[in-house]
């Protein structure tokens, strides 16, 4: 295929954020639901490249990019780690099990 | 000088609540000793103000532009109003160191009697609306707090919060229209809005009116809010007597008395206020006929004669609705306190377990009699000067079928208030109960009221001058004397009610042989004791919201993918209303 | 004292008291004593008090100086009027939560952390409320973000703490991703981050720009607990320590709004109506929170979604205020979010007081039900007022706060001159008064003489934690009867939110 690289960029943002969404309304694993999570958020780092590219601010993208690669791992570590304490005091991952809290 | 009378009846009772308050329940006695002296200065405060009425504003404090300036202006209405409920919430104040006496949580009870006298007094002061609702919603706050004193009580808790929500509804219409009020002409003054009612467009004038007209009907229980006063009578009997008939509920009447000039000539509306103020009285009569709880009776019998006072402002009589709303405080209040009185001694409020109480309590029945005959509006008592003068302002003022409707109600009044006594003073003792003797402090409160009830007519002209273009400059309001009174009283027409009174009257004491009557209008009786369904769409109201509450819990389900599911989905209707919006 | 320093001191000073009180709690928890945590609380109420001098400091030069702009590289930082409200509500109610949990948190697991994280929540809600940069405004917005999860969570070893945690942080998670995905999109388009540049960047056909703005609002919408991005909250909200209940609820829902109105403000050039979504979102909160509250039976949960119909009250003012322009909508959108802090912040202390002496003490975590507060007034005299007066003023109600902040914003609908905005005014005074049916019986339940088995085995509540709660009293009612007081901080917030916006 002889697309555009900002094409086929755009269109792997879709379906990194696409497939990411997708994990996040149909899974049952809380592991599953953080993988969805940092998906989306790649998605929206290569959206970031995609904009630095188009408006020819590339450093700045970088920069943003960068930034937001570390910020986004401390949540999934922090999402993690709840994670952990949640199999730990209730022996399940699943988000079924998780909803004691409602109504 | 009138600065300081301004700022004593409000802040004497105010900084009172609080001084009660904290004083501390252990101290019952000092605590009744406290409410009695504030409530009292503050009474004696009013009636030095009176002579100083003035249609200026004497007290401007400037708040910056979205709150407009805190104004009060010490008008012939407004003084009079203060009057009204200072000096009678004194006499409730008094009254309740004996009906109260024992009582848990004095305190709390004091406090809000204290802080609602206040709120009274600045409601009818202020001429800034914002003031206006302020202290309306505040007079809501302390009549939902003492109708639901007894937390315990479901049933008081229960009318308490219906009062609360029906005043607050009807509120909306005043809060929409002073907002609207200032959007239109830059402030908040109702004097200003009142001299320039004109200039505002007629359609934006009607919303004010009527907006105007919903707020007074819900706070002075009239159709179709009629519903919350029956069952505020839960509230200690002072506290029935001093906020539910003779201040707050007028709070409605002087609402719509204070802005008629500015909407008497939007169309029908005058009329719509006269189809309230009637349609009040007589679903009130009646059912006051059908009612066995004697504070229910009164409590009707409250709804009954505001629709008498709004009535008389449809009809364009500023003064004749005054004039009753004076006679109906005082008759209304030494109604309440009285049975407030038997219903401390007997220990029930129900009429039927009562009967024969005129023989243990000969004081409070006399005292009884002179204020139902006011109410029913015999001549010479209070009742009967100012109720002719709403029916002959209503007659040349209003349509003749509205007339008549309110002559009849004036008759059904007689009926149900001979009744009330019948029941309650005369006859034998229908139950075993036991009397217990009536403090010295509510005989002290229940005589100077009666006198007044036989009197206070006379002060007609006193009284007229009072709201006299002096200091009520938009309202035309004329001096007149007692002989201009009596000429126009002692005319035809007045003759015809008294029959009708007198038949009322009559009526009663021949029922053994109108059985077959009695059992025809049964099906009435049974309509009249569902409160004409009122109480069932209130109750459906209420219901429905609940449901719909109910089922809108089940849109927080718990699961994580529903919420995700939430988030994706509003983005995408965000997206269509984009897309769609262009 | 020099701005820029100043400036510098404002953000760097609640991060460094957080790291040294959590090396003070490791170190005293090294050598098995516990003088830590005494040292922890005290360093964090000094830490809060001298911010608070560094903010009057910084006004007192912005003011003279005609305001604070600092560029550090990339990132541009302004203590402009919104900054300036936010820090000052999230200053003062941070330290009536940190007095309040001196004694509440006291003898917890991992207590120390608690004031270490509050102090980097409070910390990055100050950065947000200076940021002048896109970018800057989503980290700060992160770093509030994961300390309210850890917060939100501190009772790791309870699973329904543990669940509300989980399920804040994915949807919040979710939202920032959008944010992103936003910011991707306003930055190609603009070139830079820079609020200023986007200003001049933005014109009547910036499709991407409109695209990025409305992935803006959802994805700040979440934080902000728009209905029905609001799933998270009740859970969150009342599984949280009390004190922290007190500043979800207060100040980062709030501080997500910000986050989305300052985005907003510099887009008006855009086509596209902002106003008219925010209201619409505002209408729906309002009615969605009062009726979702009214057949709650936990106490904490129904505060909960009484913040919804609140934070509607608030949109439906910054709406007016973008639609019509209306100064007095944003003023009384920005009044409101001051009196809420309070109101609400009042409500879950007092409300968290009574779970600490009902439960807590004895060693119980479960939820307050309603049925527990009956008769509280009898054992807690001062606590049951100040839930009353919080109750009463988040209805509306003279002489409180609540009913002027409302005022304000409904005087912006009437001044529209416009009939769906009178309608609009007819619905949220209606909307009020259903508030008042939840309300209401709350204060009766408090006041009755029959106690609870709750109140019965009830243990005492220090001193330390009612004195903030009569600090909070006093404040509703000055506010309440002198609604100018506040004219300070509103005024300007308004100015520097409609000036970008109408210019």
């Amino acid at each position: 295929m002889n697309l555009p690289l900002p094409l086929i960029i755009l269109i792997t943002i879709f379906c990194l954020a696409g497939t990411g969404l997708y994990c996040l309304l149909i899974t049952r694993n809380l592991i599953k639901v953080v993988i969805a999570l940092q998906l989306m958020v790649k998605g929206a780092v290569l959206a970031f490249i995609l904009a630095g590219n188009l408006n020819g601010q590339m450093n700045t993208a970088q920069t943003l990019a960068l930034t937001v690669i570390v910020a986004d791992t401390i949540v999934a570590v922090v999402g993690l780690a709840l994670a952990v304490q949640i199999r730990l005091r209730t022996g399940s991952l699943d988000i079924k099990s998780l909803s004691s809290l409602k109504r | 000088m009138t600065i300081a009378m301004i700022a004593v009846m409000i802040g004497v009772p105010w900084l009172g609540a609080l001084i009660v308050w904290l004083v501390g329940d252990s101290r019952e006695k000092l605590q009744h000793w406290l409410a009695v002296i504030f409530s009292v200065v503050a009474g004696a405060a009013s009636i030095v103000l009176i002579p100083s009425a003035t249609s200026e504003t004497v007290v401007k404090i400037p708040m910056g532009g979205t709150f407009g300036d805190f104004t009060f202006v010490p008008d012939g209405l407004g003084v009079f109003l203060s009057v009204i409920a200072t000096v009678i919430g004194c006499l409730a104040v008094i009254f309740s160191t004996s009906y109260m006496k024992g009582e848990a949580s004095l305190g709390r009870y004091y406090a809000f009697v204290l802080f609602f006298i206040g709120a009274m007094v600045g409601l009818v002061l202020t001429s800034n609306l914002l003031l206006i609702f302020f202290f309306w919603e505040i007079t809501a706050i302390c009549s939902y707090a003492l109708i639901a004193f007894h937390n315990d009580d479901p049933k008081a808790v229960r009318g308490g919060i219906k009062a609360l929500i029906i005043t607050s509804v009807g509120g909306v219409g005043l809060l929409a229209g002073a907002l609207v009020i200032f959007a239109y002409t830059g402030s908040y003054d109702i004097n200003a809005f009142i001299g320039a009612a004109g200039t505002i467009p007629a359609n934006i004038l009607s919303l004010l009116a009527f907006g105007f007209l919903i707020a007074a009907a819900a706070k002075s229980a009239q159709f179709p809010f009629q519903t919350w006063l029956p069952d505020a009578m839960e509230a200690p009997s002072p506290i029935s007597a001093l906020i539910h008939a003779a201040t707050m509920v007028n709070a409605g009447v002087y609402l719509l008395a204070r802005t008629f000039p500015a909407f008497q000539n939007v169309p029908y509306w005058r009329e719509a206020v006269m189809v309230v103020g009637s349609l009040s009285a007589i679903l009130a009569a009646v059912m006051a006929l059908t009612a066995n709880d004697l504070k229910r009776v009164l409590a009707y019998s409250t709804v009954s004669q505001l629709g008498y006072m709004v009535y008389a402002i449809g009809a364009g009589s500023v003064f004749a609705s005054q004039f009753h709303l004076f006679s109906h405080s005082i008759f209304k209040a030494l109604l309440f306190l009285g049975a407030g009185a038997v219903i401390h001694s007997i220990g029930t409020r129900d009429m039927m377990e009562m009967g024969g109480v005129g023989k243990k309590l000969p004081l409070v029945k006399w005292v009884f009699i002179i204020g139902s005959l006011a109410l029913a509006g015999l001549p010479v008592l209070n009742g009967f000067w100012s109720k002719e003068l709403i029916l002959e302002a209503g007659f040349k003022g209003g349509p003749t079928w509205l007339y008549v409707l309110m002559v009849i109600v004036a008759g059904l009044t007689a009926l149900y208030t001979a009744r009330c006594v019948w029941l309650v003073f005369f006859g034998e003792p229908r139950t075993d109960y036991h009397a217990h003797p009536v403090g010295l402090s509510m005989k002290v409160v229940l005589i100077p009221l009666a006198l007044a009830a036989l009197v206070s007519w006379t002060a007609v002209g006193p009284f007229s001058e009072l709201l006299g273009s002096h200091t009520l400059p938009y309202h035309n309001i004329e001096r007149t004397s007692l002989a201009e009174i009596f000429h126009e009283i002692l005319t035809l027409p007045t003759l015809i009610t008294l029959i009708v009174i007198a038949l009322g009257i009559l009526l009663w004491f021949m029922r053994s042989r109108l059985e077959g009557l009695i059992n025809g209008l049964r099906s009435i009786r049974w309509a009249s004791e569902k409160s004409f369904g009122f109480e069932a769409l209130n109750t459906a109201f209420v219901e429905v919201t609940e449901n719909i509450a109910e089922a809108l819990r089940g849109t927080q389900t718990g699961i994580l993918n529903w919420n995700v599911l939430a988030i994706a989905a509003s983005l995408i209707v965000l997206f269509v209303v984009v897309v769609v919006g262009g | 004292m020099n701005a820029t320093l100043l400036f510098q001191s404002l953000i760097i000073l609640p991060f460094m008291a957080a790291v040294i009180i959590y090396l003070v709690g490791r170190i005293s928890l090294r050598q098995e004593k516990d003088w830590g945590f005494s040292v922890a609380r005290a360093i964090a109420v000094f830490a809060l008090l001298v911010e608070g001098c560094l903010l009057y400091f910084a006004v007192k030069e912005a003011l003279q100086s005609g305001g604070i702009y600092l560029e550090v590289g990339e990132i541009s930082l302004m203590l402009d009027g919104i900054g300036l409200l936010l820090i000052a509500v999230v200053l003062f109610l941070g330290l009536m939560v940190t007095l309040f949990s001196v004694d509440y948190m006291a003898g917890e697991k991992g207590e120390e952390k608690f004031y270490a994280l509050l102090l980097s929540t409070i910390g990055s809600i100050i950065g947000l409320g200076l940021s002048f940069d896109l970018f800057n405004l989503w980290i700060w917005f992160e770093a509030m973000a994961v300390s309210t999860f850890l917060l939100v969570a501190f009772y790791n070893d309870q699973p329904p703490s543990l669940e509300a945690g989980i399920k804040y942080l994915v949807q919040s998670a979710v939202g920032s991703a959008l944010v992103l995905f936003g910011i991707a999109l306003i930055f190609s388009q603009a070139g830079s981050t820079s609020f200023a540049v986007i200003w001049q960047a933005a014109s009547l056909n910036s499709s991407l720009m409109l695209i990025g703005g409305i992935l803006l609002i959802v994805g700040f919408g979440v934080k902000t607990a728009l209905v029905p991005l609001h799933t998270w909250l009740p859970d969150a909200h009342s599984q949280a320590p009390s004190g922290i209940s007190a500043m979800l609820s207060g100040v980062v829902i709030e501080a997500g709004m910000i986050a989305m109105l300052r985005s907003l403000s510099f887009m008006g050039r855009v086509q596209f109506n902002w106003g008219a979504v925010l209201l619409a979102f505002g209408c729906l909160n309002i009615l969605v929170g009062n009726l979702l509250a009214l057949r709650q039976t936990e106490v904490k949960r129904l505060l909960a979604y009484s913040s919804l119909a609140h934070v509607g009250y608030m949109l439906v003012g910054f709406g007016i205020g973008f639609w019509y322009g209306q100064a007095n909508g944003a003023g009384g959108g920005f009044f409101h979010l001051m009196t809420h802090s309070l109101m609400k912040g009042l409500a879950f202390l007092a409300a968290g007081a009574l779970l600490y002496a009902l439960h807590l003490k004895n060693d119980e975590h479960v939820p307050l039900t309603l049925s527990d507060l009956n008769g509280a007034s009898r054992k807690y005299p001062l606590v049951a007022f100040a839930l009353s007066v919080a109750l009463l003023a988040l209805g509306g109600l003279p002489p409180l706060a609540g009913f002027m902040s409302k005022w304000q914003i409904l005087l912006a609908g009437a001044s529209a001159r416009n009939t769906l905005m009178i309608i609009v005014i007819i619905f949220v005074g209606l909307n009020s008064v259903l508030s008042l049916g939840y309300y209401a019986p709350i204060i009766n339940r408090l006041y009755r003489r029959e106690t609870s088995s709750a109140v019965e085995k009830g243990k005492p509540i220090p001193v330390m934690m009612v004195v903030p709660l009569l600090v909070l009293v006093l404040a509703l009612v000055v506010i309440g009867l002198w609604p100018a007081s506040m004219e300070f901080f509103t005024s300007r917030a308004t100015a520097s939110l409609l000036y970008p916006f109408f210019y």
